[in-house]
């Protein structure tokens, strides 16, 4: 039985297979609703060799790096190598990108892959969570941004509409300078988190000015909760402290790890001991 | 899906036919009889199917068929006709660096990429550098020496 209407895609003139525009590759989601291909580190682990693959890596828009006053605007398809070997990208997303699995994983594995495949263990999707980071998102019918956390709404679950490319992620700068980013996990390469924590803190004339943290490996999706760091903020350190296990509470009300390999209430523990030792950290270094 | 495209594989132009989603690593070894190339894991967890691509350390394992169009390919059989290979072959063996072996065509290649980009790695580095390749006998000290001999050895060929 031959079906004369499916065409092979033929890699040489490379339009279907790997096409060499973001219009391209738009045109044939939209129409055929394929599946996204950028580095392969987390599809290629399913063994399924009849997934209907779109190879990204010939777009340019996927590709780039720039910066304006307000953003880092970095490219869906940089690999962590890519991001490795730059010195303008932010710190505290080269130290993230350094510390995941092994060189050639880091080779092809890409930023965009990481978020979109929605796994809580991301540890750039971490980061970028952290910083509230924007996504960008581009279909054949027009573009929108959200934030990251509009995107990730579950394990294995965004918001893409199966016609859209996530094509850039815009990262906030104003609150970059301290930061900690930290991986509880078992063997050092390869290890995907058991737990991981980003951490973000801001302060100035001793009133706490940001205060953002992010854990991973812990629940269904990556946990940022905004208001219960908000306690934090515009407070002096003398506050923060009165009222630092008020916040600590808080956020042992909010985290409510699953099961897994390692115990949920061991999980739970090292997130709070991350906490406090990170806020504690800073109001030290404030006074 | 299928496809067909065109690459280069160990320097020679090579058209293939079929599913676009087929791994490398089988392709290779099935239907090219690279058996050199070596299936640990099929996850990307012990890097004994590492071959370079464009000249970049990569899981075959991991790479999609219809990644390939364009692309060079080299494998072990490939790289053990350089003098670069002569170099390491030789480290390996002045420290008796292999026991199985079952690793060491991934750990070649993962020290290649790891000279390419820098000719003269510390101790550190060169460990970081084969942090992909699991090996199960030796105990990595003699491995990561060698190639710390090799880069010294190699003088001007990285
Ligand atoms: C051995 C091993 C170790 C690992 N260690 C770590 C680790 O320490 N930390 C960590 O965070 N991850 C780790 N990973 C997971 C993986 O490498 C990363 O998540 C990587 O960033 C995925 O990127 P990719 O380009 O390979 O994605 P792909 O596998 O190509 O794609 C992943 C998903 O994203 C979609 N997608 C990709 N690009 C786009 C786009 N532009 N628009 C829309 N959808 C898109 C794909 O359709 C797919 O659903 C590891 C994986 C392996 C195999
Ligand atoms: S077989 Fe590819 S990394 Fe193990
Ligand atoms: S020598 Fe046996 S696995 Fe490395």
């Amino acid at each position: 039985m031959v079906n004369s209407m499916v065409q092979t895609p033929k890699g040489k003139e490379g339009d279907t297979l790997a096409p060499k525009t973001l219009e391209a590759a738009l045109a044939s989601l939209a129409q055929e609703g394929a599946i996204p291909y950028a580095g392969g580190t987390d599809l290629m682990v399913a063994e399924d060799e009849r997934r209907p693959f779109l190879f990204l890596h010939n777009i340019a828009e996927l590709q780039g790096f720039s910066e304006d006053d307000e953003y880092y605007r970095l490219g869906a398809g940089l690999t962590y190598t890519r991001i490795m070997n730059d010195k303008r990208m932010p710190a505290l997303l080269v130290e993230a990108a350094s510390q995941i699995a092994a060189p050639a994983i880091r080779n092809a594995g890409t930023i965009g892959g990481n978020i979109a495949n929605a796994s809580p263990k991301a540890d750039s999707a971490l980061v970028l969570v952290a910083t509230d980071s924007l996504v960008r998102l581009v279909s054949a019918a027009g573009e929108r941004v959200i934030p990251i956390g509009q995107f990730l709404v579950g394990r294995q679950k965004t918001t893409r509409r199966p016609d859209e490319l996530l094509v850039e992620i815009l990262m906030p700068k104003r609150w970059l300078a301290d930061y900690r980013f930290t991986k509880v996990g078992g063997r050092k390469a390869l290890a995907i988190s058991r737990v991981s924590f980003a951490g973000l803190f801001a302060a100035e004339s001793g009133v706490i000015q940001h205060l953002a943290l992010a854990f991973g490996a812990v629940e269904d999706t990556i946990v940022r909760r905004p208001q219960i760091d908000g306690l934090l903020i515009g407070k002096s350190v003398e506050e923060a402290r009165a009222l630092s296990e008020e916040w600590l509470a808080a956020w042992d009300a909010a985290i409510t790890p699953l099961r897994g390999r390692v115990s949920a209430r061991y999980r739970k523990q090292v997130c709070l001991n991350l906490a406090a030792a990170f806020l504690k950290s800073r109001l030290e270094s404030t006074d | 899906m299928r496809c067909e495209i065109e690459f280069t594989l160990n320097g020679a132009t090579t058209q293939w036919a079929g599913e676009a989603g087929r791994k490398l690593l089988d392709v290779l070894r099935d239907e090219f009889a690279l058996v050199g190339v070596k299936c640990g894991c099929r996850e990307g967890e012990c890097g004994a199917c590492s071959v370079l691509m464009d000249g970049v350390l990569v899981n075959s394992c991991l790479v999609a068929m219809g990644r390939l169009q364009g692309c060079e390919v080299l494998t072990i059989e490939g790289y053990r006709l350089t003098e670069r290979f002569k170099v390491l072959d030789r480290a390996l063996a002045n420290r008796s660096a292999v026991q199985c072996g079952y690793c060491i065509p991934g750990m070649v290649l993962a020290a290649e990429a790891l000279l390419a980009a820098c000719p003269r790695p510390s101790d550190a580095e060169v460990r970081r550098g084969l942090s992909g390749n699991l090996c199960r006998c030796t105990g990595y000290n003699a491995i990561a020496g060698a190639i710390l001999d090799a880069s010294k050895e190699g003088e001007g060929l990285w």
